[in-house]
């Protein structure tokens, strides 16, 4: 077996969907700037690099056609490099990160830019096309189902109650606001030029004004009578973010900074109407194919899609607060899905060296029923 | 003549503000200055403060809020640069002689001479505006008075000196009238002017005198509507202006007119006022005023005040039985002996008889006066046509066996208007007749109807020779629903165009373009499940509007307040659409549990597939077609509907009211020449899958609460239609498959006990219900 190691991480700032400074920044773009950046700051030869990976959810429109093999001329990347899009839902940039680190192990290359991106401001969630199969739909409608739903179900199967769900959004505003207070993200943020010259180096998405008697005030936002608000929900975002995949070997032939080995990676599948607990079964698996267990784990990124979602898998998978979402998470920060397993994946690589830990996790829930979990260790 | 490019607006208080929107609205950018306010560190912090209340006021200043963007906040210290560029400067400050005149002195320096300056004051003389300004100012200043909302009321009133430019007067007046859709009118510089002078006494005789006579709120609102005055009556009129601007407007009035004049006499304010005020009660803005909303159980409840004692009863709904508006009804109920018989004859033979001895002190002629309380006061007729319509000489009757002076204007008890060879004429104070001169690019129906009959005619329309080769087709029944007789009229109005015709205008003067179809034909065929009927409708509106479509000769559709339902699917089978400003359409037939039948889903969609800055893809147009009938979206105005796609790119906006028809003339007519049918729309849609797209989210507005559960029956239907049905993306469909597919999802609804309650309670109450 090959070692595999994360070689470099960066994401552009998250903004808020239609609002946003990053509303007007073409998905391409985007993508471009920040994966350019990367190799830049990476010091990657990039005539080595094999393939542009890129994840990305909604892949239509300005962000259709083989996206990833467009952000490489957009990046004035060599010609030479290959792209391909990915797509599973959320979880396509780890995804990405998944078929680089199966092609190293195939001798199919030894570096790889694993990237994400969404506009869910310039691509809507659902895609401008959606057309679902009738029988399907028909005969199994929860294929089709609304995240929104699926977290309402969690919340009743789990018993979580409204009070919790605030309590941890008010929580994941205030450890983002923190850390973004710290300077903690402006390692990994690549500011952004817009098409009118605009700079953009500040994450957008944050509520930092949030107080526990404003957020028990809101209105449920998917059921009439439910407990998911809009402030337990992550918001729409724009946003990008990729890692430098690469073989260990290379990496210290060339003298790249390694930030963590992979260690395991695992997907799982579930019932699509509780999609939130994917995260259960795909770490377990990528636990056991580590040769872990889950108190072995020093440091874990779960994605917050929803607070009801990350407590019904914080129930299966008991985290200590301590180590979950060091920096924040996606109900402060914005989960622009394409690009959050980047980020997350990234993020957990240069956590693990920050803190100086042993062993990192990083998982999140996917649309449609699946979970995906990257295991790291510190080198 | 110049024209008018950049417009500068000082004082960025709610009425400076609000005409700056309007400017905007009508294209042209404005610089929107105030002072530097005392506090913190935004100089424009007053500008820009009004400006984003604007975005939030009601009734919308904006006719869309993109225009905000053409307003530019700033503030007299650091802008007055700025008005340099700009071709007319609107002053609208605080009422105060001395601040304004400071502020002419200091516009004179920087503007052109070519600069026409105006003061929007609506109570200071031009004389005193003026004093001590220079000859070389006073050609360039003037009064130009706005009424609130200035989007909305449409009298601009004028005051020139004889020592204005009469071209910048020109210009002005042109662009007011075509651009801001004024009606402007010419008054003598005296206080008050024309409306408020009038408007003013009539107010303050209305207050006084339900006081004297002990009547309620509600009656006397209700009695003062049977003569055309707005649906609010004096004492909701009180409430939306705010009853704090009465003593302020009465103080003016009574330092500016002589003793002797009859305003003066009454200007006194009277107690109850005083109290009001004192406690709050000013009016809407404030805790209410002579009327108020209070919380209840589970709606607010509407209470008035009682005059005599000041405390507050829930309002009654008062109807006054047995009297129209039909004039020899008026005259017997304002002869009557009730107390409220004689409340109405005190207020309007007051009202009346002042106005007729203010000619020619406040205007040259009572064809200015009646504009300016038809458009400044929303009067249906303007006191001298009321006179008319009342008769003169009953009306001097009256006064006479009252013992009451007869004011010398009407002492010869003729006839104030005339129709002589067809022309409408007005009478001048030595009882001589002059023609009514309407404005080149003005054409009413109301003038052409003078001329002779109607080529066709039936009890729902009317079918006029406008000249030119061009007819209009008029409806005329109540609210102008459409029926049967609509439909049939629509039928032979083609064959007569056909034959004799270039080309058709559909357009009438009522308030209301149309309300749709008539559902009170529907609903009894409803009740005794008579489906046959109820198809033979549909069809019949489907066959027509389709025959309007295909005519061989142009058709336009000239709208002009609310076009809905039906009213709305006739303007999306016109060829083009010239439509007034203040338009508001669109497809609401969910609210009653129905979707559109006659072609409105069909052509709505078809524009929507062709509109060229959409998505990509086949789901965008049925997404937004959708969206638009579904939620029953109605326009808030012409610029409004033309983002909906109920007017495309290329349909027209009149902003003034009486040039629509004679620019849907010109349309058509420019259309006439070489016109070829349109060519029948093919649609590819992908039938189940993009139905069962639409239910996803029509289901999870529905969990979330956001949709009835006869909400989301409709949007099946609807999402039916749109889909295309049973169809595959690969097959073409027809206009006449689309049709048949409104047809069958009609035909569900209607046999739904749903669509029957929401129809009912529509009928009943005029607003729809959510079941």
């Amino acid at each position: 077996m090959k070692n595999v190691v994360i070689a470099g991480y960066a994401r552009s700032p998250f903004t808020p969907a239609y609002k946003g400074a990053l509303a007007g920044v073409r998905p391409d773009d985007l993508a471009a700037q920040m994966v350019k950046a990367l190799v830049h700051e990476s010091g990657i030869d990039p005539n080595d690099i094999e393939d542009l990976i890129l994840g990305c959810a909604f892949p239509e429109g300005e962000q259709g056609l083989n996206l990833a093999r467009l952000v490489v001329h957009l990046a004035q990347l060599p010609v030479s490099i290959a792209g391909v899009t990915v797509n599973r839902f959320c979880g396509s940039s780890m995804q990405a990160i998944h078929i680089a680190a199966g092609a190293i192990q195939m001798n199919a290359g030894d570096a790889f830019i694993c990237a994400g991106v969404e506009s869910m401001s310039r691509v809507p969630m659902g895609g401008f096309n959606t057309l679902p199969h009738p029988e399907l739909y028909k005969n199994y409608p929860q294929a089709y189902i609304g995240m929104g739903e699926t977290a309402e179900n969690l919340a009743l199967k789990y018993h979580i109650s409204r009070a919790e769900q605030d309590a941890f959004a008010l929580t994941s505003q205030q450890k983002t606001y923190a850390a973004q207070q710290q300077g903690l993200f402006s390692d990994e943020i690549i500011p952004i030029i817009t098409g009118s010259g605009e700079r953009i180096d500040r994450d957008g998405c944050l509520r930092p004004e949030s107080t526990a008697e404003a957020l028990a005030e809101l209105n449920p936002a998917f059921l009439a009578n439910g407990s998911v608000t809009a402030a337990t929900s992550s918001p729409l975002t724009d946003g990008a973010a990729a890692v430098l995949v690469c073989s260990e070997a290379y990496a210290d032939a060339h003298g790249l900074a390694k930030l963590a080995r992979i260690k395991s990676i695992a997907v799982s599948a579930c019932l699509p109407e509780i999609m939130g607990i994917g995260p259960v079964a795909a770490t377990q698996k990528a636990l056991r194919r580590a040769g872990l267990t889950l108190p072995d784990i020093d440091i874990v990124e779960l994605n917050e899609a929803f607070a009801a979602q990350s407590l019904a898998v914080l129930k299966d998978l008991p985290i200590a607060p301590e180590k979950l979402n060091l920096d924040g998470g996606a109900i402060a920060l914005g989960h622009p899905l394409g690009a959050t397993g980047a980020r997350i994946t990234g993020k957990t690589a240069s956590l693990l060296k920050r803190e100086n830990k042993q062993f990192a996790l990083a998982t999140q829930c996917i649309g449609g029923g699946q979970g995906i979990a990257t295991i790291l260790e510190a080198i | 003549m110049m024209d008018i490019e950049t417009v500068a607006v000082i004082g960025a208080c709610v009425m400076g503000a609000s005409i700056a929107a309007h400017i905007a609205n009508a294209g042209i950018p404005v610089d929107l200055l105030d002072v530097v306010p005392k506090q913190g560190d935004n100089r424009n912090a007053i500008a820009e403060g009004a400006i984003a209340k604007l975005l939030k006021a009601e009734p919308q200043p904006f006719m869309h809020p993109k225009n905000a963007r053409l307003l530019t906040a700033g503030n007299i210290e650091d802008d007055l640069g700025r008005l340099a560029q700009a071709d007319w400067v609107i002053e609208a400050v605080i009422e105060d002689p001395m601040i304004k005149q400071a502020l002419y002195q200091q516009l004179a320096a920087v503007c052109r001479p070519d600069t026409l300056i105006s003061s929007n004051t609506s109570t200071l003389p031009l004389g005193v505006l003026t004093r001590n300004q220079p000859d070389s100012f006073k050609r360039h200043f003037m009064i130009t008075h706005f009424f609130n909302p200035p989007r909305y009321m449409r009298l601009l009133e004028l005051v020139a000196s004889p020592e204005l430019d009469a071209g910048l007067l020109n210009t002005i007046s042109a662009f007011a009238d075509v651009k801001l859709g004024k009606g402007c009118v010419l008054c003598n510089d005296t206080p008050g002017f024309i409306a408020n002078r009038i408007g003013t006494f009539w107010i303050q005789t209305a207050l006084l005198e339900a006081i004297a006579l002990n009547l309620t709120v509600e009656q006397c609102d209700a009695a003062m509507t049977l003569f055309g005055t707005p649906k609010t009556g004096v004492f909701g009129l009180l409430d939306l202006v705010g009853l704090d601007l009465m003593p302020h407007v009465l103080e003016s009035f009574k330092q500016t007119l002589p003793p002797n004049d009859r305003l003066s006499a009454i200007a006194a304010v009277p107690p109850l006022l005083q109290n009001m005020i004192a406690t709050g009660l000013t009016g809407r803005k404030g805790q209410g005023g002579f009327y108020r909303l209070q919380p209840g159980a589970n709606q607010k409840i509407k209470e008035s005040i009682n005059l005599q004692n000041g405390e507050f009863h829930p309002s009654e709904k008062f109807q006054i039985k047995g009297v129209s508006h039909q004039p020899d009804e008026l005259r017997t109920f304002l002869t009557g002996s009730d107390a409220l018989n004689r409340y109405a004859w005190r207020v309007l033979s007051d009202t009346l008889t002042y106005t007729a001895g203010l000619i020619p002190e406040i205007a040259n002629d009572i064809v200015a006066v009646d504009t300016a309380m038809r458009l400044g006061y929303n009067w249906r007729y303007g006191p001298f046509e009321l006179l008319d319509r009342l008769g003169v000489d009953w009306f001097t009757d009256q006064l006479a066996q009252e013992q009451r002076p007869i004011p010398e204007f009407l002492a010869a008890r003729h006839n104030l208007y005339r129709v002589h060879n067809a022309l409408l004429q007005f009478r001048d104070k030595s009882n001589r007749y002059h023609p009514l001169q309407r404005p080149k690019g003005v054409l009413l129906l109301s003038d052409v109807k003078r001329h002779g009959s109607p080529l066709l005619e039936n009890p729902s329309a009317s079918l006029w020779d406008i000249g030119d080769g061009i007819v209009c087709l008029e409806f005329h029944s109540k609210m102008n629903t459409l029926d049967t007789d609509s439909l049939s009229l629509i039928k032979q109005s083609i064959s007569k165009v056909e034959q004799d015709f270039k080309g058709l205008v559909i357009y009438n003067e009522a308030e209301h373009f149309s309300a749709g179809a008539n559902l009170t034909l529907l609903v009894p065929a409803i009740v005794q499940k008579d489906w046959e009927t109820v198809k033979s409708i549909i069809r019949l509106g489907q066959e027509t509007y389709q025959s309007l479509k295909y005519a061989p000769f142009p058709v336009v559709g000239a709208p002009s307040g609310l076009a809905i339902g039906g009213g709305c699917e006739i303007l999306l089978h016109c060829d083009a659409i010239q439509a007034h400003a203040e338009l508001y359409t669109g497809l609401v037939e969910v609210g009653v549990g129905l979707v559109p039948g006659w072609g409105g889903c069909k052509e709505l969609l078809r524009r929507w597939l062709a509109f060229p800055k959409r998505p990509g893809g086949p789901m965008p147009p049925i997404a937004q077609t959708f969206e638009t009938i579904g939620l029953a979206k109605v326009s808030k105005s012409a610029q409004e509907a033309r983002e909906l796609l109920f007017l495309s790119k290329n349909d027209g906006i009149t902003m003034n009211r009486d040039r629509l028809l004679a620019d849907a003339k010109t349309r058509t007519l420019a259309l006439a020449s070489d016109y070829k049918p349109p060519e029948p729309a093919v649609y590819a849609l992908p039938g189940a899958s993009a139905w069962a797209a639409l239910g996803i989210a029509v289901r999870n507005l529905f969990l979330a609460g956001k949709a009835s559960a006869y909400d989301v029956e409709i949007s099946r239907q609807l999402a039916q239609v749109l889909s295309g049905g049973d169809t595959d993306i690969t097959r073409p469909l027809t206009e006449q498959n689309l049709l048949d597919l409104e047809l069958e999802a009609f035909l569900t609804l209607v046999q739904q006990p749903g669509t029957l309650a929401r129809l009912e309670h529509m009928l009943k109450t005029g607003k729809p219900l959510r079941n």
